[in-house]
């Protein structure tokens, strides 16, 4: 299924140069700028009027003003404290007020990180690679992005208590409990995968973690269904219900 | 008490509360350079006692309508403003605000020209009257950086000024946290007003911010005039409020100045020179 074909990592270095989902991409709405967090670093995401996601470092290169309390124009960022305006894609500075008739210096640029859309979310890398994330896109299920949980505990917390038991049911208005099992996605630290299933029918719910800080987490959830005829919004309660009861958990842990 | 900063700080005068605040019975609580302090008005003697921990603090003095405490062994003198003994100035403090950051951010923040038509859009700038002219920057002989010849197009300079008009701006940075500006006064133009800003470092990472307003009376009111620099002040705070990271930096590169920024760039040049460490990210 989601199959990020990605290498096993550390919450360290070495897990700079890959793929994490920051963001629901519903989230990112136009004409607005959303802050996220990654290993640490702040992200300003900002989705331009043709639908480019811009992944940002929040920070204006002027005099360092969070850019996530700026402005998007649609095609521009304009920075709170002075106005100074920045491309979409680019992030070349375009225009400073206070010189009007001067045109900003190639080094007046805000630092970017690799961004991308799939599968629902808003995928970053740190290291802004040339190369787009790798997603094997899934064979004809239907994908739901359940809603996001944020987590006051480590990734590697998150993951072992995913690993120990995400408890959920095919369907949570018939009380029955099935077969289950739970495993890492190609040994990747940060991506579990938990399933159930009874006869023909099943169903799969991939965890993305993203690692906000070392201490915390956001647990982002995609859920597939074969043959479940289940309510749609009892199903998304229902792990909506099981993912905050994960937290309390790992936040105890 | 051991120094927690450079003696350039440590020794000298820091503005911590209003005396106005102190009024009320009971300790009024602060921090200055890491040191928790205890402020308490004497109701018989109307004097104030101060206290680092428990250690009585032996430097200290009211000036301005502030209270003025010095930790270490005072070097110099606090800052003296002829403008403010004028029989015709109305002399004011227009609050102590705490703010989430380092105060050389204040500080620069208040130097600051370009900003003025987007943070106080409406009031002390307006698009499209963006462009910083050029203005001159020299070292004070006292230590310190003055700024001459600003002029910024403000729409509502003072809390009297009825209608916009080019406003011409001296800044002068008299100590690290001590910078005050002169701006001409809207109804007698060759007399300028005077706003103080005396920031009190509390941590590394934070600051409040004092303001003392001299301006000449003409009808201001004094609750006006504190309205008015509140307003402003509160337009300023957010904008510093996220600046990261939340200490200036002093190592050129780390953040790009433009021409308007002259002011600025000689205060953090003044800063490395001086040796100012404390809430600044000094250069390597």
């Amino acid at each position: 299924m989601s199959a990020i074909g990605l290498t096993a990592a550390g919450e360290t270095s070495a897990a700079i140069d890959r793929w994490f989902p920051v963001a629901r991409g519903e989230e990112v709405v136009p004409r607005h700028i959303v802050q996220a967090q990654l290993l640490g670093r702040e992200i300003a995401l900002w989705r331009d009027d043709n639908g480019l996601v811009n992944a940002w470092e929040n920070r204006c290169p002027h005099r360092g003003v969070r850019l996530s309390i700026g402005l998007n124009t649609g095609t521009e960022l304009h920075c709170r404290y002075h106005g100074w305006r920045y491309a979409s894609g680019s992030g070349q500075c375009t225009y400073i007020p206070a010189h009007p008739g001067q045109k900003p210096a190639a080094t007046m640029r805000v630092g970017r990180f690799g961004s991308a859309e799939a599968h629902g979310f808003v995928w970053v890398n740190l290291s802004d690679p040339a190369e787009p994330p790798m997603l094997s896109t899934p064979a004809g299920e239907q994908l739901t992005t359940l809603r996001s949980i944020y987590t006051r505990a480590p990734a590697s917390t998150v993951a072992a208590c995913l690993l120990r038991g995400y408890r959920f049911a095919l369907d949570p208005t018939v009380a029955a409990d099935s077969p289950m099992d739970a495993a890492l996605v190609a040994g990747d630290p940060y991506t579990v995968r938990a399933r159930v299933h009874a006869g023909q029918r099943e169903s799969t719910v991939t965890f993305l973690l993203q690692p906000v800080s070392a201490s915390d987490t956001v647990i982002h959830g995609l859920l597939t269904m074969h043959d479940v005829t289940a309510d749609r919004l009892a199903v998304l309660r229902h792990h909506n219900a099981q993912m905050s009861a994960l937290r309390d958990t790992a936040e105890s842990a | 008490m051991r120094p927690r900063a450079e003696s350039l700080l440590w020794d000298d005068w820091h503005a911590v509360a209003e005396f106005e605040q102190l009024s009320r019975p009971g300790r009024f609580l602060t921090t200055l350079l890491d040191v928790p302090l205890t402020l308490e008005r004497d109701p018989k003697t109307d004097s104030v006692l101060a206290h680092a921990g428990d250690e009585p603090i032996a430097s200290l003095r009211l000036k301005y309508g502030f209270v003025w405490v010095c930790l270490g062994d005072p070097a110099r003198d606090i800052v003296n403003f002829p403008e403010c003994d004028d029989p015709d100035r109305l002399l004011g403090t227009a609050g102590s605000v705490r703010v989430a950051v380092s105060g050389l951010r204040a500080v620069e923040n208040f130097l600051d020209l370009s900003h003025l038509s987007f943070v106080h859009a409406g009031f002390l700038g307006e698009e499209p009257f963006t462009e910083v002219k050029s203005y001159s920057v020299e070292s004070s002989p006292q230590g310190g950086v003055i700024a001459k010849g600003c002029r910024v197009y403000q729409p509502k300079a003072s809390p009297v000024a009825r209608e916009g008009f080019d406003v011409d701006y001296t800044y002068a940075v008299l100590r690290p946290y001590i910078v005050v500006l002169y701006k001409a006064n809207p109804v007698e133009p060759q007399r300028r007003d005077m706003i103080a800003l005396f920031v009190q470092p509390v941590s590394e990472e934070s600051c409040v911010a004092h303001l003392l307003t001299c301006y000449l009376r003409h009808g201001v009111e004094a609750a006006a005039v504190r309205r008015f620099q509140q307003f402003i002040f509160g337009q300023d705070r957010p904008i510093l409020e996220n600046q990261l990271p939340k200490r200036l930096p002093l190592t050129a590169g780390r953040e790009i100045p433009v021409r308007a920024d002259v002011a600025s760039a000689a205060y953090r040049r003044w800063l490395a020179e001086a040796g100012v460490r404390y809430g600044a990210i000094p250069a390597a």
